[in-house]
C-alpha cells in the first residue's frame, strides 16, 4: 500500500468494496458485461458457462465494484440467495433478444425481490436489457412492462439497454450505479 | 539462568494446544469475518485453521451450519494473499463432502487453475477434482486433458492423481483421457512420469490383454522414473500371480532383468517380487536372495532395514534359500539399527537349528529394552514358531517370555505374550506347569484388566488338573483381596472350579467364598453366593453342570430368546433349550470374555453367528414360524456341478421335528429368466414331505431361495436318509441386455441335482465341555451303550479325523490330537441331540497293523439317542 492510499484509506471513504451482486438467465450475458469492464490484459477471449460464480474486482471511475457474477443456468440460480445478504446492489441482466423468456426473467425477478433477505432492504436494482444489437430486440420500454418494473416500489430502479460485446449503454448504467453507491456512503 | 527458565516456559507453552477449547458455534460464528471488506487475510487463515481442526477432530457440522460457512469462505476468492488461498484450497476440500452446492466454487477454481500463478494451480486441481462429481465431470473434462498435459510437472502431477481419484466415481469420462495420459507417461519428470502410469494402470486395469501389452512396452523403452519402474514391477508381479495356467516368460524375464537396474530402489523391488511369487523356483529364487544378500551388506539402513525384512518374510516359504544368507544376517545382529538386528535375528530363530537358539536368544536379551514395542511382537511371534519347532527348548523360551513379561511394555506387547505363553502350555502338557505359575506371577502386577481375567479363566480351567493345585489358589485369592470388581469376579469364578474339582480343596474354598459374599460389587457378590450354595450341595452333577460346564448358548440368541419369553403371555417357565448353542469355532483359544461378560462394552455387541442369521431369516417365513426353535443349520453343500447352467447349494436346518432344506440357486445364464422355481424330493426313508416353497423369480446371476420342509419321522430310531432332488421351473427366453423376457408364454423344464443325505451329524449339534469327566459322571450310566468295532483305517489321525465327522459331536480335552508314536488313544466328544438331549461319547482306539480297532461308549439323556450315534459307526 502506497503513502497516498494509505491516507485515504485512514481518511475513509473512497477506498470502500462495494458489493454487487449480478444475475439472471443463463446466456443472458452477464459474464460478458463483465469481460467488458476489464482491462486490455486481463480480459478473457471466449466466455464459457459459469459453473458456481466469478468473482471480479473492478474499480470504475474510483469506485471500487466488486462482482459476484453468478451462474444463471436454472440448477444454480438457488445459489443466489447465499449472496442476497452481503450485496451493496443487484444487477439483474436479461437478453432483450430472448422474448420466449421474459415471462421467466420476470419470474425470477420477482423471487428476487420478494426475498426476505432483500425486501425490507434498501439498495438499488439495475436492469440491464443486454444485446440490443440483436435483430428484434426488445425496447427499454418493452422489457420494464414485460418485468413489470412499476410494481418495485421503495428502492432506487433504472432499465438501460447494452450491448455487452460492444460495451455499448454499460458506462451510463454504471455511472448511474456509482452515483448510487456514493450516495449510499 | 534466565534464559534456561524461558526455554523451559516454552517448551511448555509449546506442547499445550492453542485449539484445545474451540467451541464449534464460535467459530462458525468467526466465519461472518469472511463477508467483512477489506478481507483481513491473517485472521482469516486463523478461522480457517480452527474449521480444519474441528473437522479433523470428529466435530459434526450439520449440512446446513456448513453450507453456511461453505458461502462465506466463497468470498475470500477476491483476496489475492497466498498463504490464504492455499488454505482455502484445504477448506474446500475438507467440507467438499460435508457442505451442500460446493460446485459454486467450481468457476474460481478452474479460473485458478488456468491462471499464471503456478502455485495455484496444482491445488486448486485437487480442490476441483473433490468437489466434482459425477454429473459435472463433463464440464471440468477440457481443464483436466489440459492439466494432465500440462508443462509444469506440478499441475501435471496434481491432474493425474486426482484423475486417479476420480476413477471412483466416474471412470467412463476419465478413461477419454486415455491419449492425454499416454502423453504424461513420456514426461522427463520423474514423478509426473511415475503419476502416469499409475492413471493409465486404473484406465486398464480390467483388460488383461491391454495390461500385458502395456507392460512389455514400457519395458522395452526404458522409463527414467524408479518410480514408475518399481509401479511396473508390481503390475507385473500381479498379472503373474492373477495368471493361473501358464506362465508369463516374458513378464517373469522383466522383473529378473530390473534385478541389474542402476537403481536400488528398483533392485530390492524386483527381488522382493520374485520371492513373493508363488510360482517362483528355487532356481530363479537364487538370483533374488543373492541380490538381497547383497543389499544387506549396504551402508544405507534403509536398504539393509528393507533386505533383512524380506528375508524374514520369507524365511517360513522358502527356509532353504534363506539359509544362504544365514552369515550375512549374523554380521546384522550387532546392527546399529536395532529394528534390523531383531529382524535378523528373528529370521535366524526361524531357519536355524536347535543348537543355535540358546545363543541366538541371549544375544536378543541383551537388546530388548531398545526396541519398540512393535518389534518385541515381531520377537514373541519368533519364539511362539519356534516352540512348535523345537518343543524341547520350551525351557528357555518359557523363562525369556517371563522376563519380558516383566517388563514394562503395552497392551498389545503383552497380549502377545500371553497368547504365546497360553499357545505353548496347549501344545505342550509339559510345559503347562511353569507356564501357569509365570502367568500367576504376572497377574500380580498386571495393569491390563482383559489380560488378567484371561489368565485367571485360564487357571480355573487348567490349575484344578495340575499335580499340585493348592498352590494357584493363594495366586487367586490375592486378586479377590487387590483388584477391582472385574478381575474380583473372574478370581471368584475360577476358585470354584477348583473347589468343584478338588474334594481336598473343598472345605477351603468354601471360605474364601464366603467371604466373597460380602463383596461390594453386585457381580461378584452374586457370583460367590451362587457358587457357594452349588459347592455346599456336594453334588457331583449340580457342581459339573454349573461351574465346570457352563451354558454353551449364544449371548445374541438368548437375549432374543429372554426378549420373545418377557413379551408373550405364559405361566410356563423359561426352558433353556430353545436357545441355539453356540458353534465351536475351530480355534482352541480360549477367550477372556466367556468368563466375564460386563467387560464387554456395550457398543461392540457380539456378532451373531452365521445360524443366528439362518434363525431369523426362517422364523420371518410365515410357513415355517410354528416349527420352533431352530436347532442346527449345516454347512452348505453345492448340489451341482461347477460352472453349469444352474447353481444349487443346499443348506438343511433341523428343527425338534422338522427338517428345513433351503436352496440357494443362482442361474448363470443371461437370457433365461427362471420362474416359479421349486426343488422337487421323493425319499424312501420314511420321511414325510410337507410342503414346498417356490422362488417366484430367477434372473440372471440375482440368487434367490427355495425351500422344503420335510417331517421326521415319529420312529426315534429312523434319522438317517436319502432324498432324490430334481429343479423344476419355468423358462423364459429374455434379452440378455434387458432382461426382460421376450413373450410371457414360458415352458417348463427341469434340471436333475444330485442327492442330498441326511446323516446322523445333522441331528447333532456340537458342545464343547471344558470339564468332560465331570459331565460324563453328571449323566451317568442309565443310558449307556457299549460296543466294538474294527475299522479298515490306515492310522489313529485318519480314524479320528472320520469318527469326528460322522457323529457331529465336539472332540473335548483336545483329544482329537492323539500323541505321537502311540498306538492307542482315548478320543472323547460331546454335543446335543435334537430335542435337547445331552450325548457323549467315549471312543477307545488301538491301531494293530491295517486296521483300528474302537471301544464305543455312548451315555445319553435319552434312551434313544445311543442308539442312533452308534448307527453313525455302523
Amino acid at each position: 500500500m502506497g503513502l497516498l492510499e494509505k491516507i485515504e484509506s485512514l481518511l475513509g471513504g473512497r477506498k470502500k468494496d462495494f458489493n454487487i451482486l449480478v444475475i439472471g438467465l443463463d446466456n443472458s450475458g452477464k459474464s460478458t458485461i463483465l469481460n467488458n469492464l476489464k482491462t486490455k490484459d486481463t480480459k478473457v477471449a471466449t466466455i464459457n458457462p459459469t459453473v458456481g460464480f466469478n468473482q471480479e474486482k473492478i474499480n470504475f471511475q474510483s469506485v471500487n465494484f466488486n462482482f459476484f457474477d453468478m451462474s444463471g443456468q436454472s440448477r444454480y440460480r438457488s445459489l443466489w440467495e447465499h449472496y442476497y445478504k452481503e450485496s451493496n446492489a443487484i444487477i439483474f441482466v436479461i437478453d432483450s433478444s430472448d422474448r420466449m423468456r421474459f415471462v421467466v426473467s420476470n419470474e425470477e425477478l420477482a423471487d428476487v425481490v420478494n426475498h426476505a433477505e432483500i425486501k425490507n432492504k434498501d439498495i438499488p436494482l439495475l436492469i440491464l436489457a443486454n444485446k440490443k444489437d440483436v435483430k428484434g430486440a426488445a425496447s427499454e420500454n418493452e422489457i420494464k412492462n414485460e418485468l413489470e418494473i412499476n410494481r418495485i416500489k421503495g428502492r432506487n430502479c433504472k432499465v438501460y439497454s447494452t450491448n455487452g460485446l460492444s460495451g455499448e449503454g454499460i458506462n451510463e448504467a454504471l455511472e448511474w450505479l456509482a452515483s448510487e453507491m456514493k450516495n449510499l456512503a | 539462568m534466565l534464559g534456561k527458565k524461558d526455554s523451559k516456559k516454552d517448551d511448555e507453552s509449546g506442547g499445550s494446544n492453542p485449539f484445545k477449547n474451540l467451541e464449534k458455534a464460535s467459530v462458525l460464528q468467526e466465519t461472518r469475518t469472511f463477508n467483512e471488506t477489506p478481507i483481513n487475510a491473517k485472521k482469516c487463515c486463523l478461522i480457517l485453521t480452527k474449521i480444519l481442526y474441528m473437522i479433523n477432530q470428529g466435530e459434526h457440522l450439520a449440512p446446513t451450519e456448513a453450507t453456511q460457512a461453505f458461502f462465506a469462505m466463497t468470498k475470500l476468492f477476491q483476496c489475492k494473499d497466498v498463504m490464504l488461498r492455499r488454505m482455502l484450497y484445504l477448506c474446500i476440500k475438507e467440507m467438499a463432502n460435508i457442505a451442500n452446492d460446493v460446485i459454486i466454487v467450481t468457476s474460481s477454481l478452474t479460473k485458478d487453475m488456468t491462471g499464471k500463478e503456478d502455485i495455484y494451480r496444482g491445488p486448486a486441481i485437487r480442490a476441483l477434482c473433490r468437489i466434482t462429481d459425477n454429473t459435472m465431470l463433463q464440464s471440468i473434462e477440457r481443464y483436466m486433458k489440459q492439466a494432465i498435459v500440462d508443462k509444469s510437472r506440478s499441475v501435471s502431477s496434481a491432474a493425474l492423481v486426482s484423475s486417479l481419484h476420480l476413477m471412483k466415481q466416474g471412470p467412463e469420462v476419465v478413461k477419454r483421457w486415455v491419449n492425454e495420459v499416454s502423453e504424461a507417461v513420456n514426461s522427463d519428470n520423474v514423478m509426473v512420469q511415475y503419476h502416469a502410469l499409475g492413471l493409465l494402470y486404473q484406465i486398464k486395469k480390467n483388460d488383461k490383454l491391454a495390461i500385458t501389452k502395456l507392460v512389455s512396452k514400457f519395458s522395452k523403452s526404458s522409463l527414467r522414473s524408479p518410480y514408475a519402474y518399481c509401479f511396473l514391477i508390481r503390475v507385473a508381479a500381479h498379472q503373474l500371480e492373477e495368471e493361473k495356467d501358464g506362465f508369463d516368460k516374458t513378464l517373469f524375464d522383466f522383473i529378473e532383468s530390473c534385478l541389474r537396474h542402476k537403481s536400488d530402489m528398483v533392485i530390492y523391488e524386483a527381488a522382493s517380487a520374485i520371492v513373493s511369487l508363488k510360482c517362483t523356483t528355487s532356481k530363479e529364487l537364487v538370483s533374488a536372495v543373492g541380490v538381497l544378500q547383497l543389499l544387506c551388506s549396504s551402508p544405507k539402513p534403509s536398504l539393509r532395514y528393507a533386505a533383512v525384512k524380506t528375508l524374514n518374510k520369507i524365511s517360513i516359504t522358502h527356509p532353504a534359500a534363506v539359509t544362504a544368507c544365514n552369515i550375512d544376517l549374523e554380521n546384522l545382529i550387532t546392527d546399529q539399527n536395532r529394528s534390523i538386528a531383531t529382524l535378523a535375528i528373528t529370521t535366524l530363530l526361524k531357519t536355524g537349528n536347535e543348537s543355535g537358539v540358546d545363543r541366538l536368544m541371549k544375544q536378543i536379551a541383551s537388546f530388548m529394552s531398545e526396541i519398540s514395542d512393535e518389534f518385541k511382537i515381531v520377537v514373541v511371534d519368533a519364539i511362539q514358531s519356534l516352540c512348535l519347532k523345537f518343543p524341547r527348548k520350551h525351557n528357555v523360551m518359557m523363562s525369556f517370555l517371563a522376563s519380558m513379561l516383566r517388563e514394562d511394555g503395552g497392551f498389545e506387547y503383552k497380549k502377545a505374550i500371553v497368547n504365546t505363553i497360553i499357545a505353548i502350555i496347549e501344545e505342550n502338557p509339559e510345559a503347562k506347569e511353569s507356564g501357569l505359575s509365570h502367568l500367576c506371577e504376572f497377574i500380580e502386577d498386571c495393569d491390563f484388566l482383559p489380560l488378567a481375567t484371561r489368565v485367571l479363566h485360564l487357571l480355573g480351567r487348567e490349575g484344578p488338573r495340575t499335580t499340585t493345585p493348592a498352590k494357584y489358589i493363594r495366586y487367586i485369592y490375592n486378586r479377590v483381596i487387590l483388584e477391582s470388581a472385574e478381575v474380583r469376579a473372574a478370581a471368584v469364578s475360577a476358585l470354584a472350579k477348583f473347589g468343584a474339582s478338588s474334594d481336598d480343596l473343598l472345605p477351603s474354598i468354601l471360605v474364601l467364598l464366603n467371604r466373597s459374599k460380602l463383596d461390594e460389587d453386585d457381580e461378584v457378590r452374586d457370583r460367590a453366593t451362587f457358587f457357594y450354595d452349588i459347592l455346599s450341595q456336594n453334588d457331583k452333577a449340580l457342581s459339573s453342570a454349573y461351574i465346570l460346564n457352563t451354558l454353551n448358548v449364544s449371548p445374541v440368541s438368548l437375549e432374543r430368546a429372554l426378549l420373545q419369553y418377557n413379551q408373550s403371555v405364559t405361566e410356563k417357565p423359561f426352558d433353556i433349550k430353545v436357545v441355539p448353542t453356540i458353534e465351536v469355532t475351530e480355534s482352541h483359544k480360549p477367550s477372556a470374555e466367556t468368563s466375564l461378560p460386563k467387560t464387554v462394552k456395550p457398543t461392540d455387541k457380539p456378532a451373531a453367528s452365521r445360524q443366528d442369521l439362518y434363525s431369523e431369516q426362517l422364523s420371518a417365513i410365515p410357513e415355517f414360524a410354528h416349527l420352533g426353535p431352530l436347532f442346527k443349520s449345516s454347512a452348505p453343500v453345492d448340489l451341482t456341478e461347477p460352472e453349469t447352467e444352474y447353481s444349487v447349494k443346499c443348506v438343511k436346518h433341523t428343527f425338534t421335528n422338522y427338517i428345513v432344506f433351503q436352496f440357494d440357486c443362482l442361474n448363470t445364464l443371461n437370457d433365461q429368466l427362471l420362474e416359479k422355481v421349486v426343488v422337487k424330493m421323493d425319499t424312501a426313508d420314511g420321511y414325510e414331505i410337507i410342503s414346498y416353497k417356490t422362488c417366484p423369480k430367477l434372473p440372471y446371476n440375482t440368487p434367490g431361495v427355495a425351500y422344503t420342509l420335510v417331517k421326521i419321522p415319529e420312529d426315534p430310531s429312523q434319522v438317517v436318509a436319502t432324498f432324490g432332488c430334481n429343479l423344476k421351473f419355468v423358462v423364459k427366453d429374455c434379452d440378455p441386455n434387458t432382461g426382460e423376457p421376450d413373450n410371457e408364454e414360458g415352458y417348463q423344464d427341469e434340471y436333475g441335482l444330485e442327492n442330498v443325505e441326511v446323516t446322523v451329524s445333522d441331528h447333532v449339534q456340537k458342545v464343547l465341555k471344558p470339564n468332560f469327566g465331570a459331565s460324563w459322571e453328571e449323566v451317568g450310566a442309565e443310558n449307556e451303550l457299549e460296543d466294538t468295532y474294527a475299522l479298515s483305517m490306515p492310522s489313529l489321525e485318519e480314524a479320528i479325523k472320520n469318527i469326528i465327522q460322522f457323529m457331529g459331536l465336539q472332540p473335548c480335552e483336545r483329544t482329537e490330537r492323539p500323541p505321537e508314536g502311540k498306538n492307542t488313544h482315548v478320543l472323547l466328544m460331546a454335543g446335543i441331540y435334537r430335542g435337547g438331549h445331552d450325548v457323549l461319547v467315549r471312543a477307545k482306539l488301538a491301531y494293530n497293523d491295517g486296521g483300528v480297532a474302537m471301544q464305543l461308549t455312548i451315555r445319553s439323556s435319552d434312551s434313544i439317542v445311543p442308539q442312533v450315534i452308534a448307527q453313525a459307526v455302523g
